[in-house]
Order: C-alpha cells, then sequence, then structure tokens
C-alpha cells in the first residue's frame, strides 16, 4: 500500500493520539452494502459527492446507479410530469410519480431506462444537471478558410458532424475524441445548396447523406465510419425546377423543395443495402407547388408503419400581425398511397383573437409586429422560429386524422441581441444562438407554454438558460475563449445539438468558418 | 378483550425480556415466526441470538411506543419512502446514544426487521454526515482514508460541477 506522506510528518504526540483513535471502530463501515445504501439514500447531491471522497468503498456506494436514478427522477422526471397535463391527474392516486417504466415512457424517457443497469445515472445527472445550468465546455474545430459560394452546409448526426462546400467537397467530423476528421471525399457536381442526413439510419456505423445542387440534382451518399470513406449511391438527374433550397432524407423517402417553390417527393425502392454501391432510381410519388411559401424553410418527413406524412414549414408574411408560419403536409399511407394534402397556418389562429392590443396575450410586452424568422425549426408537434428583433416565436402543431393547426405563436424572451438560429429537438428542447454568436440559449418547451404562469415566464426570459462557456477553466484560457468569441462575428444560423453537445457554426472576420461544439458532458 | 398475551425473548447474554406479543410483533421477524410456530412460541423464550439486553431493551422501547402506527407494508417499497430526514421528537430523543449503541440498534432494527426503526436510525446516521466536510465525517466514524492524495484529488475534481450551488 503506499504510503500517505501525511502520515510521515505526524509528530509524536499526534501519532500516540492517533493511536487511541483508533482503537475506537468505524463502525459506519462495518455495515452491510445494503444498510449503507439505505442510509446514503437519505442524502442530496452534494452530500453524495462528499462521501464519494471519504474512502474506496464509500466512493463506490455512493456512486451507485440506483441512487443517482432516484435524485435524476425527483430532480427532472418528477417536476416535468406534473407540468405535462393529464400526466398528474393519470398518477396522483398512486404512490405519486416515481420511477416505474411507465412514466418513464410517458416522459420519452426510455432511451434512459432502456439501457438498464448499466446506464450511468450519476452521468446522465450530470449531464442534466449541466444542461439546466448553461454549463459546458467549447471546442472549436475549423472547417473552412474562406466563406464559399453557395455557403457552406452542416447537418449533425448522432455523433457525426457533416459538412459539405463547393471547394472542399463532402466531409464527416466525429465530435468523439480528438480526432476530428472522419472522412472526406470531392463531390459529384458543383454548387451544393441543401443537405439532410438520413433520419432512420439505425447503424451508428452507416450515415446516409442527401445533398441538392443549384442545377436541381440531388446526389445520395453513405459515411462507412469504419471505413472511414464515402460511398456514392445515386445520382438523380438535373431538373429545369432549378436548385434544390432544402431537402429532408428519411429512407426511403426523399422530399426536395425547389424555387417557386416546388415540392417533390419521391420514394426510392428499397432501403439502401450496405453491399449495394449505387441504388435505382426513385420514383416520384407527389409533387405540389405552394403559392404562400417564403423562406426560410424547413422539411421534413415523420414515417411510421402505417403512415407517412412528408410537410414543409414556411414563413408568411401577413398585414395584421406581421410575419407568421404556414405548414403543408402530404399524407400518404404505409405503402406510398396518397392519403391528401393540406394546408394551415399560424394566421387563422391569430384573426379568431381580439385585434392586437396591449392587453391581447399574445402580445406580451406590446411588440407590435412579428419580424420576417431568420430560422425555422420543426419538429412534431413544436415550431420554433427565430427572429432579429431578439426573439423566438413557439407554435403547436397538432396533426392527426381529422385536423392540421397551428396554434398561436408565443413569443419568448431571453436573448439581448439579434437572433440567427434556433433548433428544437425532441421533448422541446431547444438551443438558440444569437448572429454574433456571443449567446447560447438552452430552452425547455416541452408541452409548449399552456399556461398563462409560463407565458409570463417566458415573457421574463426566465424560459431559458445563457450558456456560459468554459466552466472551471484557467483564467489564461477563459481570456482566449473571450478574444475569440469577439473575433468571432457571425453564427450562419445553423446550429444543432443531441443529448451532450450543441454544435454550431460560426464564421469569423477573416472568413474563416468553424465548428462550435458545446460539451455538457 | 382477552388479556395480552406476553412473549418472552432471550437476548444473546441469555436475558430473558417479557414483551406484549403486539409490541413484539412490531418486528416482522418474530410475527412471521408467530405465524408460523403460533401458540407455542408463548410458552419458550424466543432467542433473538445477535442482539444484546440493552440493545434489545432499546428496540422494545421504541415498539412500545410506537405500537399504534399503522404497519408498514411488508412490500420493500424504497421509492414510496419519505425522502427526507426528519425525525420525529420522540424519535430524536431516543436515538440520542453514543455511537455504538446507534449502530447496534440499527443492526437490531435490520435483523428482526422493523423498518421504521431502520429508517429512523438511517436517517439519523445521514444527519451525522450532512453539512460535514470529507475530513469533518471521517473524523466522527472514525473511516480509513485510503486514497491516496493523487486520487483524492481527482474525484474532487471529477465532482467539481455538483458543488457550484
Amino acid at each position: 500500500m503506499i504510503k500517505r506522506p501525511r502520515e510521515d510528518d505526524l509528530d509524536v504526540s499526534h501519532s500516540a493520539k492517533r493511536l487511541r483513535t483508533s482503537k475506537y471502530l468505524d463502525r459506519l463501515s462495518v455495515l452491510s452494502d445494503e444498510l449503507l445504501l439505505r442510509t446514503l439514500s437519505f442524502l442530496s447531491v452534494s452530500e453524495l459527492i462528499t462521501c464519494q471522497r471519504l474512502s474506496r468503498r464509500l466512493k463506490a456506494l455512493a456512486g451507485d446507479p440506483q441512487l443517482w436514478k432516484a435524485l435524476f427522477y425527483d430532480r427532472f422526471v418528477r417536476p416535468r410530469a406534473s407540468r405535462i397535463p393529464g400526466v398528474r391527474d393519470l398518477e396522483t392516486s398512486a404512490q405519486s410519480l416515481y420511477y416505474s417504466s411507465r412514466i418513464s415512457k410517458w416522459l420519452d424517457d426510455d432511451h434512459l431506462v432502456k439501457r438498464g443497469k448499466a446506464t450511468n445515472w450519476k452521468r446522465q445527472y450530470k449531464l442534466r444537471h449541466n444542461w439546466s445550468r448553461g454549463s459546458a465546455n467549447v471546442s472549436e474545430t475549423q472547417v473552412a478558410e474562406q466563406p464559399s459560394i453557395p455557403p457552406l452546409l452542416v447537418r449533425l448526426h448522432e455523433d457525426t458532424v457533416v459538412t459539405v462546400d463547393g471547394a472542399t467537397g463532402i466531409r464527416a467530423w466525429s465530435l468523439k475524441g480528438d480526432d476530428r476528421l472522419i472522412a472526406s471525399a470531392p463531390l459529384c457536381h458543383t454548387g451544393p445548396t441543401s443537405l439532410a442526413t438520413n433520419d432512420t439510419e439505425s447503424s451508428e456505423h452507416r450515415v446516409g447523406i442527401s445533398i441538392g445542387f443549384e442545377d436541381g440534382r440531388f446526389a445520395i451518399y453513405t459515411l462507412l465510419r469504419q471505413k472511414r470513406a464515402f460511398v456514392q449511391q445515386y445520382t438523380h438527374a438535373a431538373s429545369t425546377n432549378g436548385a434544390i433550397h432544402a431537402i429532408a432524407y428519411t429512407s426511403p423517402y426523399l422530399l426536395t423543395m425547389t424555387g417557386a417553390p416546388l415540392l417533390s417527393l419521391y420514394r426510392f425502392r428499397h432501403d439502401l443495402d450496405a453491399a449495394d454501391d449505387t441504388i435505382l432510381a426513385p420514383t416520384l410519388i407527389s409533387s405540389l407547388r405552394s403559392h404562400t411559401a417564403y423562406p426560410p424553410a424547413t422539411l421534413a418527413i415523420r414515417a411510421s408503419s402505417t403512415s407517412v406524412v412528408a410537410s414543409i414549414a414556411y414563413a408568411m408574411p401577413s398585414w395584421t400581425v406581421g410575419w407568421s408560419v404556414g405548414l403543408q403536409e402530404l399524407r400518404l399511407t404505409g405503402d406510398g398511397m396518397i392519403m391528401d394534402s393540406r394546408m394551415a397556418s399560424a394566421l387563422n389562429t391569430i384573426s379568431r383573437m381580439p385585434r392586437l392590443s396591449a392587453h391581447s396575450p399574445h402580445n406580451v410586452g406590446g411588440i407590435p409586429l412579428i419580424k420576417k424568422p431568420t430560422s425555422l425549426s420543426y419538429n412534431h408537434p413544436y415550431l420554433l422560429s427565430a427572429h432579429s428583433d431578439n426573439t423566438l416565436t413557439l407554435y403547436m402543431v397538432t396533426s392527426n386524422a381529422e385536423q392540421l393547426s397551428i396554434s398561436a405563436g408565443n413569443r419568448l424572451w431571453g436573448h439581448t441581441s439579434s437572433v440567427s438560429g434556433a433548433y428544437v429537438g425532441e421533448r422541446g428542447k431547444a438551443v438558440s444562438a444569437s448572429t454574433l454568436g456571443n449567446e447560447l440559449r438552452v430552452w425547455e418547451l416541452e408541452g409548449g407554454i399552456p399556461s398563462s404562469a409560463s407565458r409570463r415566464r417566458a415573457a421574463a426570459g426566465e424560459a431559458s438558460v445563457q450558456v456560459h462557456p468554459g466552466r472551471r477553466r484557467s483564467f489564461i484560457e477563459e481570456a482566449r475563449l473571450d478574444r475569440e468569441l469577439e473575433e468571432s462575428n457571425v453564427t450562419k444560423g445553423w446550429i444543432a445539438f443531441d443529448e451532450e453537445k450543441v454544435v454550431l457554426l460560426r464564421e469569423k472576420m477573416q472568413g474563416t468558418q468553424a465548428l462550435v461544439v458545446y460539451d455538457f458532458s | 378483550m382477552s388479556e395480552p398475551q406476553i412473549l418472552k425473548l432471550m437476548s444473546n447474554d441469555n436475558v430473558e425480556i417479557p414483551v406484549d406479543k403486539d409490541v413484539a410483533c412490531r418486528s416482522i421477524l418474530i410475527k412471521n415466526m408467530m405465524d408460523d410456530i403460533g401458540e407455542q412460541a408463548l410458552t419458550e423464550a424466543i432467542p433473538i441470538p445477535n442482539v444484546n439486553e440493552a440493545v434489545l431493551n432499546k428496540v422494545i422501547e421504541w415498539c412500545v411506543h410506537h405500537k399504534n402506527d399503522p404497519t408498514q407494508t411488508n412490500d420493500d417499497d424504497a421509492d414510496s419512502r419519505k425522502k427526507t430526514t426528519d425525525i420525529d421528537e420522540w424519535d430524536q430523543k431516543f436515538m440520542q446514544v453514543d455511537q455504538e449503541m446507534l449502530f447496534e440498534i440499527i443492526l437490531a432494527a435490520n435483523y428482526l426487521d422493523i423498518k421504521a426503526l431502520l429508517d429512523v436510525g438511517c436517517k439519523t446516521v445521514a444527519n451525522m454526515i450532512k453539512g460535514k466536510s470529507p475530513e469533518e465525517i471521517r473524523k466522527t466514524f472514525n473511516i480509513q482514508n485510503d486514497f491516496t492524495p493523487e486520487e483524492e484529488d481527482q474525484i474532487r475534481r471529477e465532482n467539481e460541477w455538483a458543488e457550484d450551488r
């Protein structure tokens, strides 16, 4: 055993005292694991952490997954459950909301529970803790020396960031470890204008990628992570409809938006197989023209076993409230037969409200008109737009067999400068970045903003936390980071996140572009 | 109402202690034993091999005070246990004993399967941990620090995220 240096410099009298006290038993440590765990279950997070510093045995016991799971549910799951309408009424009767698998399902947390015993609940707790406080470590990877035309495109797929630009082609970057660039390949054509990754790909070794070009072509690539290579699988002919401004890809479906705007939904014959290097041309299932859609627009495909919904969310001008949002849906049966196409806009909802006045609940703060969105993000049922007037607007979408509708928008305050990008993910978690790139905020929007209390919270700027870069860094690092933040002047509007990280694209004064990763783990 | 039935418990230092049957049945161990062997338990002293006279008397004192509490369900429902370390006043006074006795009570409550008493004991220990630095806790319980200074430092750094509140 390694002798502790501290014991060496004890003087004689201390040693004597030590001998005397060591006659007393350590009665705590002779308790069984079971009894110690029972005792530790009465402690808080900070007290458990303190206990982990006592001895090897207590370090292991106080890090016990079940203890942390209970703390995780106490702090993050049960308060949320009571916020979601319906859950509260369902569960108050029984032992209230403790962690049963049923509640986990309700709250979409089964991705955590699924891992069962292997779940490191302390790590999960820490992650959520850091998210809720906005503490993250920041790192940066330069992806371009100069701005490209058309602009560099970025998408996040699990731990992989895919970038596409005319000068360097298609590249994949890893968010894990220091080895950032995974693969790189030239593009089959010039002028990439849109990019999407395949939402359904389940294998972590393969990432399906679709790219739209300015001449109306699109191409399918697959990233083979282990081989560190891209395979080009399909190229669709150029089209007279012009550049593909937006693309969505949920294998076997592909949705494109060209100028006018024209939406086209394709279906590939089968899912891409590992053995195939090329795939057959897709069939065009439907195309439809929209006359009201203005950029920014965002495409999405939701596929279940019984139906497929292809949708476009877009900005819409109006003379009464300024800019609003609209949504168009194309619904198909599971085997690709068209059911119907329908539209909704948030305007209808707003026009039913009394004329905009300072008393209108949807006009908190008396800001008269909603500015044109700088970006739009749709993750059903959340539709989030960012604005140059420092605000975001959250709309809730209802889409079922009977109807498609969009709720009135709720303004979200919190940013202190123009917002260039916002992204809403699963369970209503959202991130947004300011145009200057110096302000990143995390929002918890689960369940929308149903009550007047939550509206007040949103209006007071309390619905989000600002991310503090560089927790616990040395002063030197801090200073360097500040300088870098000043130098970097524009976020390009692209922002995305997963469970552990937020990634955004930042352009600096000299034109270099970098991926900035905020790591909350 | 019939006469309260009395049973005798035998501590491990061979002292017979008479107890009201209802009081003794706060212990799930004794209750189950009664269910199994029935009236016979009333004639012979029940040996409690892990508990000495002083501790057994203390445990019985607690059971007498709490004999009218609603009985806890048998399933070990750790989830629905109250997570607070609040202890009622009588129990707090009851637990003002030296550490040796405190831990003996915990062990006895565990052996005799008296959940409520076990929780009072564990909460009392938890309260002795609360608000103390690691060094103070080690002193309180005489815990041997078996980390190297490097390890200790590393654990502290790993857990910094939880400290700044």
